[in-house]
């Protein structure tokens, strides 16, 4: 009897340090993923992602004429961004990268994100930073139209050829597909975790808070 | 005789496939309110064929803006946009419009669309049951 609870006993420790075990958060740098670019913010000011040293980086790539990921994208995060404190808010900075730079300019970026949060950070720039952005984050985007996708054609089940039209850039909404993921990046500018809009807000919070606490 | 049972038969037939038509319903429709230099938004809520055969989707309009139907899809962290044209409902079955998957497409966006809690008429064109109109509000929701 005293051996069969002995037993029990010596496996219920095992299970418990194996529960502790998987219980703690590993957050291991992901080496080739990130890294030093320069573009410029929703501001307009150029930048330099290393400025941004010393906060936890949240960033995902988008574009604003996107009408269900990006907005869906945006909202997940002004919710994931409100679960923290504003102590914390102030060294966390939201990065949005435009995959469209030609028509997201710095002032439109601005303008978009502010229906989400006003603290929400906008980047542009040529569309050689934003490929080599991109590549850093081993992220990829492609145009779906080869030329800007007329949007009076949207109304049609079955639109018509694209060179049929007459496009100017005010008529036009080009479309992307593009990476979803969400990078979370440390305070030295090391890439740490990537998410997506899957994942638990309060799971993606206590990895923010972590990093915070480094 | 046996020739009007036939005719019978046949005129029972087309009789019943007239009527036979799928029935409708939507549910929980709603459209994102546009950020304020939006040029697109997009639209959820379920439609339910509730009928005993199958109907198809011809044609979405909407007033005050251009609509389809789109679906996202997730490949390999990607994700891709398609237009998706003459969607078959079967029979008691629902297509679910939500985040990240099927949704409403809209642009050339009038004023009513940034202004929340207006509603718009979005009108569904089916093969069978013809038209359905859904008066659908304009909500600032975040997910």
């Amino acid at each position: 009897m005293l051996k069969n609870i002995l037993a029990i006993s010596v496996i219920s420790l095992l299970l418990n340090v194996n529960i502790a075990v998987s219980g703690v958060v590993e957050m291991p740098i992901l080496s080739g993923v990130g890294g030093d670019f320069t573009a410029v913010d929703s501001n307009g000011n150029t930048v330099e992602f290393n400025g941004y040293a010393g906060n936890v980086v949240v960033l995902a790539f988008g574009y604003t004429s996107c009408a269900d990921i990006c907005p869906f994208t945006l909202g997940y995060l002004k919710q994931l961004y409100n679960k923290l404190s504003s102590e914390e808010q102030q060294k966390v900075r939201m990065l949005f990268v435009t995959v469209d730079p030609d028509y997201d300019t710095p002032a439109h970026l601005k303008g978009f994100l502010g229906h989400f949060d006003d603290d929400f950070i906008g980047i542009s720039g040529t569309k050689e930073q934003t490929d080599y952005i991109v590549s850093l984050y081993q992220a990829e985007y492609n145009q779906l139209s080869a030329i800007g996708m007329p949007t009076h054609n949207i109304r049609r089940v079955q639109p018509k050829l694209f060179e049929e039209e007459t496009d100017t850039k005010e008529d036009t909404a080009t479309l992307f597909s593009h990476s979803v993921s969400i990078y979370l990046v440390d305070k030295e500018g090391f890439t740490r975790s990537v998410e997506y809009t899957g994942t638990p807000k309060v799971e993606f919070r206590d990895k923010i808070k972590k990093l915070l606490r480094e | 005789m046996k020739n009007t049972f036939i005719g019978l038969l046949i005129g029972l037939t087309v009789l019943f496939s007239i009527n036979s038509h799928a029935d409708i319903e939507t549910d929980k429709f709603q459209i994102m309110l546009a950020p304020a230099v939006a040029k697109n938004t997009a639209g959820y809520g379920v439609i339910s064929n509730t009928g005993d055969s199958a109907d198809t989707l011809l044609n979405i309009s909407c007033d005050g803006a251009t609509v389809m139907l789109h679906k996202t899809e997730i490949k390999s962290n990607h994700a891709h946009m398609h237009h998706m044209k003459n969607i078959i409902i079967e029979a008691n079955s629902s297509l679910v419009l939500e985040p990240m998957s099927y949704h409403l497409m809209l642009s050339e966006l009038s004023d009513v669309f940034f202004k929340d809690r207006e509603t718009v008429t979005v009108v569904f064109e089916f093969k069978h049951a013809g038209i359905v109109e859904v008066e659908v509000p304009i909500v600032s929701v975040f997910y």
